[in-house]
């Protein structure tokens, strides 16, 4: 009994302790990001420019949508491995559009959101009623979509496009290009989504627990379905972004995208399980991913070894995390 | 303090001895300074309710958990702790609640495993093993053939398997952590019989577990933790079923089960020639205003099933079910919920609670619409009455927006009945409403099943727990093979000769008392 006394006083202090230690755990991505965003501004004077964190963000935008719409699907446990050929032939179904409808904005924009809502929905279909496992059908997607954006073009680029097809990603708006704007309205509509209304609820519902939601009153399919939709009509805005950016439709366009947004959401800390994960949490891993690109050009560093760096890099982000959580844990 | 002396007054040295073993997570204390120490030949009963620090002290006792102060000997060897390796060597060995066997290999390969025998030429040598294996399981009993997968075994025949596992490699010390929680009754005698026989070769045995008959049936000894804290270390001769409950749960428990007010007389629910699968027999049932209907059965005899099909979550072959005089869409868990029917299943983690979600969230998810405008989330509302409810289930949690995957299980029912309660709730389908729930948690759950029919809701509830049965509801039905092959009063219930009755009719023996009786 006598020891008991003493107890209180080391409690507090070891409570103390952790309480610093949960916060740094709890936030390690963010600790992660400003060691790295400090390295590259040690090493590169251009690096902490107002005029290079525009082109982070720029180059960031694309990326963002597909890595949000990854976000929801790998919330209900699933993935979708679509994405880049989604952005491609989506990027292809709109700049067949422009060439042919000539002057008309609208039209190319209706073109590459149908795209992607419907190469999204027969993902949702089929992994929804179907019960196909979401990496198989979003693989098959994936061949299938490359393959639809080539055909369009007949195997080559859309060239020689209306000057007016450019406006969708050179637009500016308060002083950002509307791609950056796009997905600063995407990534806080979908927090609000996520953590304030029923929909947001009932997908970590699935994610979490398929069956239970199912008796709490969830329609699960209905929900599953709508989040590769989503998936695939931010996949259709984000393909026709980059293709705008460029005035040309270019069918390998987006190629390889879905491994960076896979990643991006797994360094924002969500579970490939589901259940788990933030679009906040997301949306530092989709910057830290463009910060690296950046930082590693800045520095000159040749592609493949960036790639290199790169994959390291995710690695240990992740490792980190599963390392923080473990102790968060005991 | 415990004695390290035997009955004759010899000095024994004790197989494990743990000395003021503390331990935290997260800073919160889940053990403060335990001592105890196991005799070879002797089984100790570790008991405690869920939380109090029992599986936790299993695991610092084989080397899994370091202590943050303290240590454990083994035979007066010091363990070196977050070793499970150097555990295992000095001869301790413990069979985890969740089986670590490799449910796709057979039993013979599960048994030699990291001890393969090996043939002169260095490949396995499987023939010596098989019939190795065999002897072993003859040893206890088992006629199981060594080539069987894990898989196909029961639980309880896997778990043996553990244990056998455990004791061929020269363990001394055994440590089972819940044996019975996942064994059918008739696998809980062979189970007793096994660590009595290893006792008589000199095993110290440890085992945890929150059932009374169990400590009786098995134990030389019983210590009882309660917050982390060793508040009872007797020798079993020596303490009453009530002394060890008590120090369990730290107060008297007057009375398990509350007194059941009548129930009423109009018919709420009712089901009506519903056919489970094909081929098997029409079910007719009526649940009244106010009326607790138990469901009794052996595992197996559609319970489970039948309360699938009233909810939704299962579609009947064929048949019907009114709710307040509408009839259920078949297979919609939805449509029972808007017309008021709730239910808590059975598999707490796989069909009722989201651990991954907060209280709050778990809580919202059935009637999420009560909470939201426009699709959009209330929090002032999801709290207000979430909390409310949680209040009146006496839910211990360090706050709404805690998970549930760090509650208790009793806590984690507690949430996923009361859920329920932010709206009305006509008609309530429980199964095995306590399965897994500590004792202080399940007087407090009986206590609130009880107040919901005493207000009016009608419920129905399957348990393989007789005294719940007996003592809870108003009338009992008793299936087998998915029918129902009897119907019990109250009256009925409670007489002396009833939990033969019961016994009888749900394992299909003649049952000639309730000849005249049934209706």
């Amino acid at each position: 009994m006598n020891t008991t006394a003493t107890a209180p006083a080391a409690l507090q202090r070891s409570n103390w302790k952790e309480l610093a230690g949960n916060f740094l755990v709890r936030h390690i991505m963010v600790v992660v990001m400003l060691l790295i965003v400090a390295f590259f501004a040690y090493r590169s004077a251009r690096f902490a420019t107002p005029d290079n964190l525009t082109n982070i963000l720029i180059a960031a935008a694309p990326f963002a949508l597909i890595a949000l719409g990854q976000t929801l699907v790998i919330l209900t446990g699933g993935i979708d491995l679509s994405v880049g050929s989604v952005m491609a032939v989506s990027a292809m179904a709109a700049a067949w559009t422009a060439k042919n409808a000539g002057d008309n904005l609208l039209l190319p924009l209706v073109a590459a959101v149908v795209a992607g809502i419907l190469a999204g929905s027969i993902n949702g279909f089929i992994v929804s009623q179907l019960g196909v496992p979401p990496f198989i059908t979003t693989l098959g997607m994936l061949t299938l979509a490359s393959g639809f954006a080539y055909v369009i073009g007949d195997g080559a680029p859309i060239n020689g496009l209306p000057a007016s097809f450019g406006l969708f990603a050179n637009t500016q708006v308060l002083g950002l290009t509307l791609p950056v704007v796009l997905m600063i309205v995407a990534i806080l509509g979908l927090a609000f989504v996520m953590k304030r209304t029923n929909y947001g609820l009932r997908v970590y519902a699935i994610g979490g627990n398929r069956l239970a939601a199912e008796i709490a009153g969830v329609r699960s399919r209905r929900i599953l379905f709508s989040v590769y939709a989503i998936s695939g009509l931010l996949a259709g805005l984000s393909g026709l972004m980059l293709a705008s950016r460029v005035i040309t439709g270019a069918p390998n366009l987006g190629q390889g995208y879905e491994l960076d947004a896979i990643a991006a959401v797994v360094i924002g800390g969500a579970s490939l399980m589901g259940g788990r994960g933030t679009v906040w949490g997301t949306a530092i891993g989709l910057l830290l991913i463009q910060t690296i690109n950046n930082g590693l050009d800045l520095l000159l560093v040749p592609a493949y070894w960036q790639s290199v760096i790169k994959g390291v890099i995710i690695v240990a982000a992740v490792g980190v995390d599963v390392w923080a959580a473990r102790r968060g844990r005991r | 303090m415990s004695t390290v002396r035997s009955d004759d007054s010899n000095q024994v040295v004790p197989m494990l001895e743990c000395s003021g073993i503390t331990m935290s997570f997260g800073g919160i204390p889940v053990l403060r300074g335990i001592t105890f120490s196991l005799e070879p030949g002797t089984v100790t009963a570790l008991a405690g309710e869920n939380g109090a620090g029992k599986s936790t002290l299993m695991k610092i006792a084989s080397g899994q958990y370091r202590p943050i102060d303290g240590t454990v000997q083994v035979r007066g060897q010091d363990l070196v702790s977050g070793n499970t390796q150097a555990a295992y060597e000095l001869g301790v060995a413990i069979v985890p609640q969740e089986l670590a066997s490799i449910p796709e290999m057979m039993v013979y390969e599960n048994l030699f495993i990291g001890r393969e025998v090996k043939t002169r030429l260095g490949t396995l040598d499987r023939a010596a093993m098989v019939k190795a294996a065999k002897g072993y399981l003859q040893e206890f009993g088992l006629g199981t053939d060594p080539k069987t997968r894990m898989r196909e075994l029961p639980v309880g025949i896997r778990q043996i398997i553990e244990i056998i596992k455990a004791t061929h490699r020269g363990a001394r010390v055994l440590l089972l952590d819940e044996p019975t929680s996942a064994i059918a009754e008739r696998e809980v005698a062979r189970l007793a019989t096994i660590v009595r026989s290893l006792r008589d070769q000199g095993v110290a045995i440890l085992f945890t577990t929150h059932k009374m008959e169990e400590i009786r049936a098995m134990a030389d000894r019983v210590v009882v933790l309660r917050d982390g804290t060793l508040v009872s270390d007797t020798p079993l001769a020596d303490i009453s079923d009530d002394g060890i409950v008590t120090a369990m749960i730290g107060r008297e428990l007057d009375q398990l089960f509350p007194e059941r007010p009548d129930a009423g007389n109009d018919i709420v629910l009712e089901v009506k020639d519903l056919v489970i699968a094909a081929g098997a027999t029409p079910i007719n049932v009526t649940v009244r205003k106010g009326e607790i209907l138990g469901l009794a059965g052996l595992v197996g005899a559609g319970r489970t099933e039948l309360i699938e099909c009233i909810y939704g979550i299962r579609k009947p072959h064929s048949g019907t079910v009114t709710l307040s005089g509408s009839v259920l869409k078949a297979g919609s868990p939805r449509d029972s919920i808007a017309r008021n029917l709730a239910i808590v299943p059975e598999d707490r983690k796989g069909a009722g609670a989201i651990l991954s979600m907060s209280i709050l969230d778990n809580a919202t998810l059935p009637r999420i619409a009560a909470f939201s405008r426009f699709g959009v989330l209330s929090r002032r509302k999801q709290r207000s009455a979430i909390s409310e409810v949680m209040k009146s289930m006496r839910l211990k949690s360090s706050g709404l927006d805690q998970h549930l995957e760090n509650l208790s299980g009793g806590n984690q029912q507690k949430v996923v009945f009361g859920r329920w309660l932010t709206g009305q709730v006509d008609a309530l389908l429980l199964d095995e409403p306590t399965r897994g729930v500590d004792v202080g948690a399940r007087s407090e759950i009986y206590r609130i099943i009880t107040e919901l029919s005493a207000a009016g809701m009608a419920v129905i509830m399957a348990s393989s727990d007789m005294p719940e049965i007996l003592s809870l509801s108003h009338r009992a039905l008793i299936m087998r093979e998915t029918g129902v092959v009897g119907e019990l009063d109250r009256e009925q219930l409670d007489s002396p000769d009833v939990q033969d009755t019961i016994f009888r009719l749900a394992s299909g023996l003649r049952a000639e008392p309730l000849k005249d009786n049934t209706p």
